[in-house]
């Protein structure tokens, strides 16, 4: 598995709504440096954070009521859509404009395209109306990650991982021992997992109210390159439909700088939406799910650096959702590789 | 959207089990170890029953009826056994295998090599087949499937709730541990198929009743069957556990395995594939390197292009366009159809 390359040609989520105000928030993405901020009408705009002058970060520099971004290096000024407006050390502005990327702020997330701005698509976008929905409640942020983007994408596609890694709050046996169903709809997999008069797990007893047996349902779907939603319903089992508590997790697999990953996630239900106790439990218990997994992914991340060659993998049947999110990431790499090659000028000048 | 029915979520203590309610062991209680095996029975044709203790001498964590444990067999591979003798013995767990010449090698290897006073390596218990509770038990096992059954009898009996249990199997002498049962006189219907042919599900089970739960262990034909009887019963009502058995893709048409001519063109040779042997095996053979990992038709390594022929895919990683493009195949399991293929080796 050597991916230190990453799918541009995709959406991200970027940030959420309430990171980004008016200063300027520096984040990697895909290894391109990214500043974050609102203009004076509230719009989000995003630009590469390097000034095109010296390349210092433009995030360093400051925002002035009208929106003009400027580079404190050597005060190259930029209006709103990121084209220079002057410069103090001479009358004329020098012929420079900023990389803005395409962004979508919906229902509280900013999703970023990195790649080629003619390929955005909103379409590509999963629903994610319930962050907004009255009958919802969600907790969400971001969680740092110093691993690859693949052993998160990985993690969340087999989540027989939850049986060992997470035995005190959502794994049990009957994880790992339910097989999983996949599906696959172009370039996206799904998988779902009907557990059937399992015993309830911790965080489902105290989440729910509920008693074992229960019938505990996992869909999840994962939209290549970076975005997984899991649909999780719960019920007493033989009450699944139209009874079950219904629970949604969003996951953004942003790849940041190298092998660095941002982990973020949002965390919603459709019951007890006004449960401070509940909410503030469910956030908890969430980042404490998170952090063993980065924890693991972590230490993983450490034995893939360290095994550049790629020593045999085994594999088995749980795997299944996960190498085919493997292998789509893969095409689409691929496939942007190769139009990077078709479009590639036969003698473009090194850069010094 | 109802509220939970139970108490509020916040009031109720991090895992705790509902009180009185038979659910499945927790997690906290599971032993991973070795176990010395105490005795070996043979308690029925190709049915050997296991008695275990911990070899550290230390008490076995408490089950409950329909838990399993699992052994781990020296490649790694686990296979799971329920647990059939007395439920409070936290000194000694048993648990019966029959032997499965068709399966997957794990029942061959402890019928020919686990032996009195030799050790086993094993996990658990686990629950997914938790007896819960009611006032009246249908028990439906099928052969080796009565295993799971013999604790939640027992469990029953105790409760003084109402209970029968039908048992069919192939032959008297295939079906373990009548003995045992030959004390609950006529709650227990104890039919061979060489005497009575197939179980009358119908006669035994009747009709959908509120207050009966039906638990049923064996072969999927059988479960199969108890699941069309019971389709109209409240659901919840029956409670099965299926053997898990590894899937085998049947190849695509009915046509028995042929042999088949593989031309690897980039080394130049053709190889004969025989039947039995796999197109990786072959290349192998023929000493052309090709990477390979699983050999199963999951992982993907051994994916190869296709120049030629028209691709037999038994693999389980292809979606349904990768294997209509016919253009790659995952050379460990897939085959061809035409006989013949022309692979990019």
């Amino acid at each position: 598995m050597t991916l230190t390359q990453h799918v541009r040609n995709g959406w991200y989520l970027g940030a959420w709504s309430d990171e980004i105000g008016r200063t300027l928030k520096q984040r990697w993405i895909t290894d391109i440096p990214v500043c974050f901020y609102r203009l004076p009408d509230q719009t989000v705009t995003a630009v590469e954070d390097r000034c095109p002058h010296r390349k210092y970060p433009l995030s360093l520099g400051h925002l002035d009521d009208e929106g003009t971004l400027q580079c404190d290096y050597h005060g190259y000024r930029f209006d709103g859509q990121g084209v220079c407006v002057g410069v103090a050390e001479q009358a004329d502005r020098p012929k420079a404009a900023l990389r803005r990327f395409p962004l979508v702020e919906r229902d509280g997330a900013i999703w970023i395209w990195p790649g080629d701005p003619e390929l955005a698509d909103e379409s590509l976008l999963p629903d994610t109306s319930w962050l907004t929905d009255p009958s919802w409640t969600h907790v969400h942020g971001v969680v740092p990650l110093k691993a690859r983007h693949m052993l998160l994408l990985e993690n969340l596609l087999d989540l027989t991982h939850e049986t060992f890694l997470h035995p005190t709050s959502i794994g049990n046996a009957a994880v790992a021992a339910t097989p999983i169903d996949v599906t696959v709809d172009g370039d996206r997999v799904g998988f779902s997992r009907r557990m059937i008069g399992i015993e309830a797990p911790p965080f489902y007893e105290k989440s729910c109210g509920l008693t074992s047996p229960v019938d505990r349902w996992q869909d999840g779907d994962f939209y290549p390159p970076g975005i997984f939603v899991l649909n999780i319903r719960v019920a007493a089992t033989g009450t699944e439909e139209p009874d079950g508590f219904h629970m949604k997790v969003l996951y953004g697999m942003t790849p940041g700088r190298g092998n660095e990953t941002h982990d973020f996630y949002a965390l919603g239900r459709d019951y007890l939406i006004d449960d401070q106790e509940l909410t503030k439990f469910q956030h908890e218990q969430q980042l404490a799910v998170m952090q063993e997994d980065v924890d693991a992914l972590e230490a993983q991340e450490i034995m893939y650096a360290t095994d550049p060659g790629g020593s045999a993998e085994s594999s088995i049947k749980s795997d299944l959702a996960a190498l085919r999110g493997r292998r789509a990431v893969a095409k689409m790499l691929a496939r942007e590789q190769r139009a990077q090659q078709d479009a590639r000028v036969p003698h473009s000048r090194a850069s010094v | 959207m109802t509220s939970p029915s139970a108490t509020a979520p916040d009031t109720r203590p991090l895992g705790s089990a509902a009180a009185g309610t038979p659910s499945g062991t927790r997690r906290g209680t599971e032993f991973e170890g070795t176990v010395t095996v105490l005795t070996r029975q043979a308690v029925a044709d190709d049915v050997v029953s296991l008695e275990l203790a911990a070899s550290s001498g230390e008490p076995l964590p408490v089950w409950q009826p329909g838990a399993h444990i699992d052994v781990v067999l020296p490649t790694g591979a686990t296979r799971q056994y329920s647990l059939c003798g007395p439920v409070g013995d936290t000194a000694h767990w048993r648990v019966a295998v029959l032997r499965e010449p068709d399966g997957r090698g794990g029942s061959q290897w402890i019928h020919d090599h686990v032996e009195e006073g030799g050790e086993l390596r094993v996990r658990g218990p686990r629950n997914n087949f938790p007896l819960r509770p009611a006032t009246r038990y249908l028990f439906v096992g099928g052969g080796i499937g009565i295993t799971p059954l013999l604790p939640m009898i027992a469990e029953a009996d105790a409760a003084m709730a109402e209970w029968s249990l039908l048992y069919g199997g192939r032959t008297p002498s295939s079906m373990a541990f009548l003995p045992e049962l030959e004390g609950h006189g006529e709650r227990v219907t104890v039919r061979p198929q060489d005497k009575h042919g197939l179980l009358d599900l119908a006669g035994f089970l009747g009709d959908p009743d509120p207050s009966t739960l039906v638990y049923c262990c064996g072969p999927a034909g059988l479960i199969d069957a108890v699941e069309a009887h019971c389709a109209d019963w409240p659901t919840g009502a029956l409670n099965i556990e299926r053997f898990a058995a590894a899937a085998v893709r049947q190849p695509a048409d009915d046509t028995a395995e042929q042999p088949i001519e593989v031309e690897l063109r980039a080394s130049g040779t053709t190889v004969t594939v025989p039947p039995g042997l796999s197109v990786l095996k072959a290349v192998e053979q023929a000493g052309v390197p090709v990477l390979s990992s699983c050999e199963e038709g999951i992982c993907g390594s051994c994916e190869t292009s296709v120049l030629e022929g028209e691709v037999d895919h038994r693999d389980s990683l292809l979606t349904e366009d990768e294997r209509a493009a016919n253009d790659t195949m995952l050379i460990c399991v897939s085959r061809a159809r035409g006989g013949r293929l022309v692979l990019d080796l």
